[in-house]
């Protein structure tokens, strides 16, 4: 919210606000001030003149020769506009002004000297387009400057009000904390208006519900002067980004920044009749509003109707048949109050915030809306010197707007540890507005109407007393409570450790949006397999893109590799830990799994000067998932069962299982998936549920002595069909090389000419060793016998010569 | 002089005149081969000092000690000059042996992976291990939440103005994906007694799309409860972690401001580092650098919760990590952070 200095001025009584001084103290109390900009300092060197005479340009018919009065001096001046007459009063940019970022000089325009510039309302920044250059009003005093006499002399502070505070939403509110602030007496028109209050009965206003609308005041203002608001008020509403429109317009829109309570003028001629009701909507009526749609509206929408239909979505916005327009003679000026919550959820489902519903949802107070009409009239008083009628309509169940709280002053020390004396705290509520008497170290406030919605507890008190006696002032103190020891979980340690392991043998983390559209889930093939088809749905989503949430990160995964190859980055190893989620039963929150998703493509190692390159294989990956397994599982057994995935290579597909718990699937990626995602080479990948992987970890480390004894190492090379599986061929060699074995070690895998084809020579290396003793080499002969002889039965093995 | 002392005398001048011709030809040795044949030469099995000391036990029984003394002496000279020789003759062949072994140490080492943490994984472990050191434990939930424990019992009910601050993904009509990292506190408050310092990290949602928002971003939440917890202990909570992350030199301040589910509430910024706290286009002139929104909590919590708001009190902060990324590390557009573009994470 913007406002200006000079406006919070004519409610304050003092001497001078130092804008820099202000706008600390406003946020150091809660009122962040985001920006100052000082107004004035732009039109510096722009001074009023007064247009003596003119004539045309000797060798231009575009352009004048223009004599004008600033009234030290006169200045030649060339102008392009056609729009002034003798005696006008314009806008004179002095050599040194800066317009539009260019500074003005004294130069010559086709041969004639300009001494300055007769300037536009857009060259002042007043409006987006101007036709000619701006003319004054007449009382402007000629060589004064130009801000000052159009109210441009000002300061604007951009302020964030916090939603607890619509109080503030106002220019008497801001004035109020500045008030406080500062200790200057907040000076607000003391208007005795109870004698106006309905004294007759020429209109009548009837309010269905008094929860959703516990106020409605109006006043008919009949034969409205048809001018335009004064420069001054324009240019106020300017500097608070509204736009001016006409006078009626204007002066809502002024009155309600200045008190907050927004207000709405309707064109009383095109009203029905001398009735206004508030009710609800009937279901699927509609309106057109000011903005030119047709808003279908809801019963549970509150709207200002006549006898006839809906002239306006109460609290929000007006509607087209009712605005006021260039030919308005009588308006009906609304001074409601509407209940914020029902507004909210209205502007919510029409989809429409107007500057008015953004303050009535806040929730105002019901007592600003018959003062905020004398405002108006005001102000239409003194700008068109208006007398308006005497009957103020108001439509008001009274409600109870006092509200008593008790303070105990040691709650204070309390909360913000450190005592405050109990006068002091006194003092603070009383600048805040709040009546108060001091009684048994208890302090009996009485709450005001405009922070009645606000302040209801103690702990509210505490707070006001706080920002305002000043956070900086607490004290630091030591937490007590430090004496505790914190540290990560298993869990989360564990976590912690493998992201680090991975980044260690040189992957990199990627971290991806959770959402994940329907269209991606259907290219991956991730749709058709069980497990991954009940997908978490977002209501609202930005777009289709962002629509579901992800049952698994591949297709994340894979975006990024595909992104960064597009880069020329195309040899990667990367992984995530997300999360990813699961349908549950209806009204469940849906399961959420801790996934961790690792992805290679492109080279595992470049050519270097003494390296060969190599491309990523199955085996690097699964190289991967052996080091993050022996990390947890030193004995335990990690095997890849063979299952298909769609999205893998029907060949290159399985479930990692870990000591016979399914931890996730690994595989490389469909070369139909690489190509359809134009990824344009191959990627392997794998997933593992980190929640299982985790939990299932035992505490099998255990001591056990250091060999004393030297192993005798044997290599194994054994001649096999081709298929034959590397994990049987081990498993049945640990079948027979008795407890004795203790390592096998595959180091070589032979294909080609010196044996039959469809065969392989496998090569172990066996490692036995006794505890207790030296083993002799005999003893080792007899196993490794045993163990080629059930090789043999079982795999028609042979051993390689 | 008697027949002993001749015999000494002899014996004296043939080991004397032995060790002149060993010094003198030791000095014209040039390797080790040379060496060689000067140790046959002077302490070899067939040299004057060796017979002489094996022959000892024929010398008469007076002379014997003091001509096993002196020949053993002078052995043990020509032994010791030769090791110290060989030890020199080693050292130059070792020299001219490795002289021949050098590599080009400019040439690039064997790569090793060359991985890297996410960012934002950095920034919140850091955060964590500064949080951890004051006594805090992590504790988690779930990202997608239920409207009660996202809204409700933190003291924003359906109509609530601040709803309108937290543009909501919603998954059904009490289901919504978590607008904060605030949830954790009601839940871990349920399942916990006081004394409790807990910091929350995690993904938390909102509907916006555009520089500097992004639907999905990373938040810290903290929560202490316990008797007696104070302002004044959220206000030296918050400074020491501040000091921790930006550094001691940046000063703090906190601004009163509103949140539904504390109060007091407040902001903290810390002096901008790129001005020195004069004003930059960095903190928008103010010379500060909002970081954290933070807290008393809020009476009525406890009310959701089982706690007595008469016995125990805390405090609770929240924090963006990808804004804290971007004020240490000056990025300037929010969505980098999720593109992954490995030239963006490399940085770090």
């Amino acid at each position: 919210m913007k406002v200006t200095l000079n406006w919070i001025g004519e409610f304050l009584n003092a001497e001078r606000l130092e804008p820099e001084n202000i706008a600390s103290a406003l946020t150091m109390s809660g009122t962040e001030v985001k920006k100052v900009e000082y107004i004035g300092d732009k039109y510096k060197d722009i001074v009023i003149g007064r247009v003596v005479d003119f004539s045309p340009h000797p060798d231009s018919s575009k352009l004048s020769l223009c004599e004008v009065d600033i009234g030290s001096s006169k200045l030649n001046i060339v102008c392009g506009a056609k729009n002034f007459k003798k005696e006008d009063r314009v806008a004179v940019a002095l050599p040194g002004a800066k317009i539009k970022n260019i500074i003005i000089r004294k130069n010559k325009i086709r041969g004639q000297i300009s001494e300055g510039m007769m300037c536009s309302e857009m060259e002042l920044g007043l409006s987006s387009e101007s036709e000619g250059i701006m003319i004054l009003d007449n009382n402007c005093k000629i060589g004064d400057s130009f801000s000052k006499s159009v109210g441009l002399d000002d300061v604007v502070l951009e302020l964030e009000i916090t939603p607890n505070r619509p109080d503030c939403l106002s220019v008497i509110g801001i004035a109020r904390e500045i008030s406080t602030l500062i200790g200057a007496e907040l000076i607000t028109g003391k208007y005795d208006f109870q004698k106006r209050l309905n004294i007759d009965s020429k209109f009548k206003i009837e309010i269905d519900d008094y929860n959703l609308c516990p106020r409605y005041s109006a006043k008919l203002f009949r034969n409205i002067p048809n001018i335009q608001s004064p420069q001054w008020l324009k240019n106020r509403l300017i500097l608070c980004d509204v736009r001016p429109v006409d006078l009626i317009v204007d002066l809502t829109n002024y009155v309600m920044l200045e008190t907050g309570q927004p207000l709405h003028a309707f064109d009383k001629d095109m009203l029905y009749s001398n009735k206004i009701i508030v009710r609800r909507a009937r279901k699927g009526e509609n309106i057109k509003t000011i903005d030119d749609s047709i808003r279908i509206l809801d019963d549970d929408a509150l709207v200002i109707a006549d006898e006839d239909k809906a002239v306006a979505i109460a609290g929000i916005m007006g509607g087209k048949d009712t605005e006021i327009s260039e030919n308005t003679k009588n308006v009906l000026l609304e001074s409601a109050n509407f209940y914020g919550p029902s507004i909210m959820r209205t502007s919510k489902k029409i989809g429409l915030r107007s500057e008015a519903s953004n303050r009535f949802e806040k929730k105002i107070d019901p007592m600003l809306t018959v003062f905020t009409i004398r405002r108006f009239e005001d102000l239409l008083e003194k700008v068109a010197n208006f007398k308006t009628e005497e009957c103020i309509y108001d439509n008001f169940k009274k409600v109870k707007r006092e509200r008593k709280i008790n303070l105990r002053v040691g709650k204070v020390g309390q909360v913000l540890g450190k005592d405050i004396d109990a006068g002091l705290i006194s003092g603070i509520l009383t600048n805040l507005k709040i009546s108060n008497r001091i009684k048994d170290n208890i302090i009996e406030a009485t709450v005001p109407s405009f922070r009645y919605e606000d302040l209801e507890r103690e702990i509210d008190l505490v707070e006001e007393v706080a920002r305002i006696y000043g956070y900086d002032r607490l004290d630091s103190i030591p937490t007590s409570a430090s004496n505790r020891r914190g540290k990560y979980s298993l869990y989360q340690k564990t976590i912690k450790d493998i992201r680090q392991a991975l980044c260690y043998i040189g992957l990199v983390e990627v971290i991806n949006y959770s959402f994940i559209s329907a269209e991606s889930l259907k290219k991956f093939k991730i749709n058709l397999e069980d497990g991954y088809k009940n997908n978490v749905e977002i209501l609202n989503p930005i777009n289709e893109d962002f629509k579901l949430l992800r049952p698994m990160l591949l297709p994340a995964l894979m975006k990024n590799i595909k992104d960064n190859i597009n880069h020329n980055i195309k040899d990667i190893g990367i992984f995530e830990i997300s999360k990813v989620f699961k349908k549950n039963s209806s009204g469940k929150l849906p399961f959420e799994i801790n996934m961790l998703g690792v992805m290679l493509t492109g080279k595992a190692a470049q050519k270097g000067w003494d390296e060969e390159e190599r491309a990523f294989d199955f085996y690097d990956l699964k190289g991967i998932l052996e080091f993050i397994c022996k990390r947890y599982y030193p004995y335990g057994s990690l095997r890849i069962k063979e299952r298909q995935y769609r999205f893998f290579h029907p060949r290159i597909s399985g479930i990692v299982n870990i000591e016979d718990l399914d931890v996730g699937i690994i595989g490389k990626i469909h070369p139909v998936i690489i190509e359809e995602t134009e990824t344009g080479q191959d990627a392997y990948y794998m997933e593992l549920d980190m929640d299982k992987f985790i939990n299932n970890i035992k505490e099998t480390k255990k001591y056990k002595f250091v060999p004393a004894f030297p192993s005798i190492d044997i290599d194994l090379a054994i001649v096999v069909d081709n298929k034959i599986k590397s994990e049987d061929i081990v498993n049945e060699i640990k079948e027979s090389g008795t407890e004795l074995l203790k390592k096998i070690r595959l180091f070589d895998i032979y294909r080609g000419e010196q044996i039959e084809k469809d065969k392989k020579s496998m090569a172990y290396s066996l490692s036995f060793r006794d505890d207790a003793r030296t083993l002799k080499d005999t003893e080792i002969e007899i196993i490794v016998n045993r163990i080629l002889e059930s090789l043999g039965r079982k795999f028609n093995a042979r051993i390689r010569e | 002089m008697s027949k002993k002392e001749k015999n000494i005398d002899q014996l004296e001048k043939k080991i004397k005149t032995e060790l002149d011709n060993f010094t003198r030809e030791l000095e014209t040795v040039k390797n080790l081969i040379e060496l060689d044949k000067i140790r046959t030469k002077y302490i070899g099995k067939k040299s004057f000092l060796i017979k002489t000391l094996k022959n000892i036990g024929d010398l008469p029984d007076d002379i014997k000690p003091i001509a096993g003394k002196k020949s053993n002496t002078a052995r043990n000279k020509v032994e010791s000059d030769i090791l110290k020789k060989e030890k020199i003759f080693k050292n130059i062949e070792y020299e001219n042996k490795l002289r021949k072994e050098s590599i080009d140490l400019s040439l690039p080492g064997r790569s090793t992976g060359t991985g890297r943490k996410n960012i934002i994984s950095q920034v919140v472990e850091e955060i964590e291990e500064i949080f951890i050191g004051m006594g805090f434990e992590i504790a988690e939930g779930p990202e997608v939440e239920t409207d009660y424990y996202n809204f409700e019992a933190l003291n924003t009910p359906r109509g609530h103005p601040a709803r309108s601050l937290h543009d909501t993904f919603f998954i059904s009509k009490d289901i919504l994906m978590r607008t904060h990292t605030s949830p954790v506190q009601i839940r871990y408050m349920e399942s916990h007694k006081p004394p409790l310092l807990i910091i929350v990290p995690g993904k938390v949602y909102r509907r916006d799309y555009d520089v500097s928002h992004t639907p999905m971003f990373t938040q810290i939440e903290g929560l202490v409860i316990d008797k007696g917890i104070n302002f004044g202990n959220l206000k030296w909570t918050l400074e020491t972690f501040a000091h921790e992350i930006f550094g001691k030199d940046r000063k703090v301040r906190f601004r009163p401001h509103y949140f539904p589910f504390t109060e007091p509430s407040a902001e903290v910024d810390v002096s901008c580092n790129i001005c020195g706290g004069k004003g930059c286009r960095v903190c928008s002139g103010s010379g500060w650098l909002e970081i954290l929104g933070a807290g008393m909590v809020d009476p009525n919590l406890y009310s959701f919760v089982g706690y007595n708001p008469e016995e125990v009190s805390g405090f609770a902060f929240g924090m963006g990590i990808e804004r804290i990324c971007m004020l240490r590390y000056g990025i300037d557009d929010l969505r980098l952070f999720f593109e992954n573009d490995l030239r963006f994470i490399n940085q770090f």
